[in-house]
């Protein structure tokens, strides 16, 4: 399981946890979230979410 | 069009410093006009859009909604003329992240963007919690009353940004005066012109004259930076390079003004909004101070509480459709914040102070390309400024009424009189 990070605000996207509240299961990979999907903290899309390496 | 009165008051500074103005006034134009133009007297007409959905709506799109083409806070038509004519036919006194739009926007911003990531930001946290001890002792040594707006929340956040710029303390009350009197144009207090009210002409050649002050500063701060690099926010814009040439001079002025204004005295204002609702809250408190894991959700609600940046404006690059409104190519658009973050629509009893709101979609940092750098390092230095002051002081009250700044733009609590028994 990975996380990711938008590069604009900040939000950790977190594949293990996923996004329940958006309806988005845990368990969820990046690949599989729909590409107009937009960060819930700021609004970026997909392309402005970078890998991060998150401790 | 908006009634005259309510056009009047959402550009009136007093009517912010006042604060039920203006809350009235939002809270008409959410019920009965959410989206609709006004003609303010001596203004352009613009869209006043006070919903929290079409906040968003409108930052998300910012291809399609620019913030540099037309000014991006409220002048009136004549200073908006004067500022022209100074500058070129640009509307800006500066050129910042806040006046660009994308190409520009997105390489200016990408230059300091990971410095302001959380896990970057991990590397300060050690240094900003010895500050905020600094400050909490001072306050210790104040002798159970203070103004803590005056005496210590001005100061805290000022001390954090400007070690993370690298510049010297002993600048420090140039830096916060110039602030002041940049945020401060239309304070009968704060402003440099010393005149009790102030036209917006007389503050637009004052608001010049502090720029000149601040570009002289960070001119000889560059090149220090550049002859000795550091670890600092300074070293990284002096030293930074877009498409492989550095920054436009004018430009990173402006990065060091934004960063250094901008930086501190929002997040001085949200906390001490924050010690004033305390203040008036013993039970809430009591409360944080049992269970400091409640410190984050108070941090955001004390974020919506205060808003401190008031507004931002948009403006239309083609025709579009908001809330079913057709708005044209070239309209001017105000971005309402406070009037957002008291949407009876998203947020239940938006006029009660919540330390436990949840959710709290909070819109105080904006959203979109355009969201605040900074917001991290706020909450970063709130978290740890309330951990430091809920462990040491056992309870405080109000010693007198406070006071906000007067100002459109950005404004907060200038006075908080305080009372309070510390360990």
């Amino acid at each position: 399981m990975r996380k990711w990070q938008c590069q604009v605000c900040g939000f950790i996207y977190d594949e293990a946890e996923g996004l329940p509240d958006e309806g988005i299961e845990a368990g969820t990979l990046w690949e599989d979230i729909p590409e107009d999907w937009v960060c819930p903290d700021c609004g970026s899309s997909k392309a402005d979410f970078a890998m991060a390496e998150i401790d | 069009m908006i009634p005259q009165e309510i056009a009047n008051t959402i550009v009136d500074p007093k009517a912010y410093a006042a604060e039920k103005p203006i809350d009235e006034a939002f809270s008409f134009l959410r019920k009965e006009m959410p989206l609709e133009q006004a003609q303010p007297e001596g203004f352009a007409p613009f869209w006043v859009i006070t919903k929290h959905a079409d906040i968003l709506e409108v930052e998300k799109q910012n291809e399609l909604f620019h913030n540099g083409d037309l000014a991006t806070t409220l002048v009136p038509i004549d200073v908006d003329q004067k500022v022209r004519q100074l500058m070129g036919g640009s509307p800006h006194l500066v050129r910042s992240l806040v006046q660009m739009d994308n190409p520009d926007h997105m390489a200016y911003r990408r230059l300091t963007q990971a410095w302001f990531l959380p896990q970057n930001l991990k590397k300060l946290e050690g240094r900003i919690k010895d500050i905020a001890k600094v400050f909490v002792d001072r306050m210790a040594g104040m002798g159970g009353e203070c103004d803590f707006a005056k005496d210590v929340a001005l100061y805290f956040p000022l001390h954090v940004i400007m070690e993370t710029l690298g510049v010297p303390e002993a600048d420090e009350p140039l830096m916060l005066k110039l602030t002041q009197e940049l945020f401060g144009s239309a304070d009968p207090e704060l402003n440099r012109t010393g005149k009790e009210a102030p036209s917006f002409e007389d503050g637009l050649v004052a608001m010049q004259a502090v720029i000149g002050d601040f570009i002289t500063y960070f001119n000889a701060l560059t090149e220090d930076r550049r002859a000795n690099p550091r670890e600092d926010l300074s070293t990284v814009i002096a030293n930074g390079q877009i498409n492989g040439a550095p920054l436009d001079h004018f430009a990173a002025m402006s990065y060091y003004i934004i960063a250094a204004t901008a930086g501190h005295d929002t997040t001085s204002n949200t906390t001490s909004a924050g010690l004033w609702a305390l203040a008036e809250r013993p039970d809430d408190f009591k409360r944080l101070k049992a269970d400091p894991s409640l410190i984050p959700g108070f941090i955001d609600e004390t974020i919506r509480w205060a808003t401190p940046v008031k507004h931002f404006m948009r403006s239309a690059t083609a025709d579009a459709v908001v809330r079913g409104q057709k708005i044209s190519k070239g309209d001017w658009m105000m971005l309402c914040y406070p009037s957002g973050n008291r949407d009876e629509e998203v947020f239940d009893k938006p006029f009660e102070f919540q330390i436990d709101r949840k959710p709290n979609k909070q819109l105080a940092f904006g959203y979109g390309a355009h969201v605040c750098i900074g917001q991290h390092l706020a909450k970063l230095e709130m978290r740890l400024f309330w951990e430091e002051i809920l462990r040491r002081v056992d309870s405080v009250e109000l010693a007198g009424a406070p006071k906000n700044s007067v100002s459109n733009f950005v404004c907060g609590p200038k006075n908080v009189p305080v009372r309070y028994k510390m360990n």
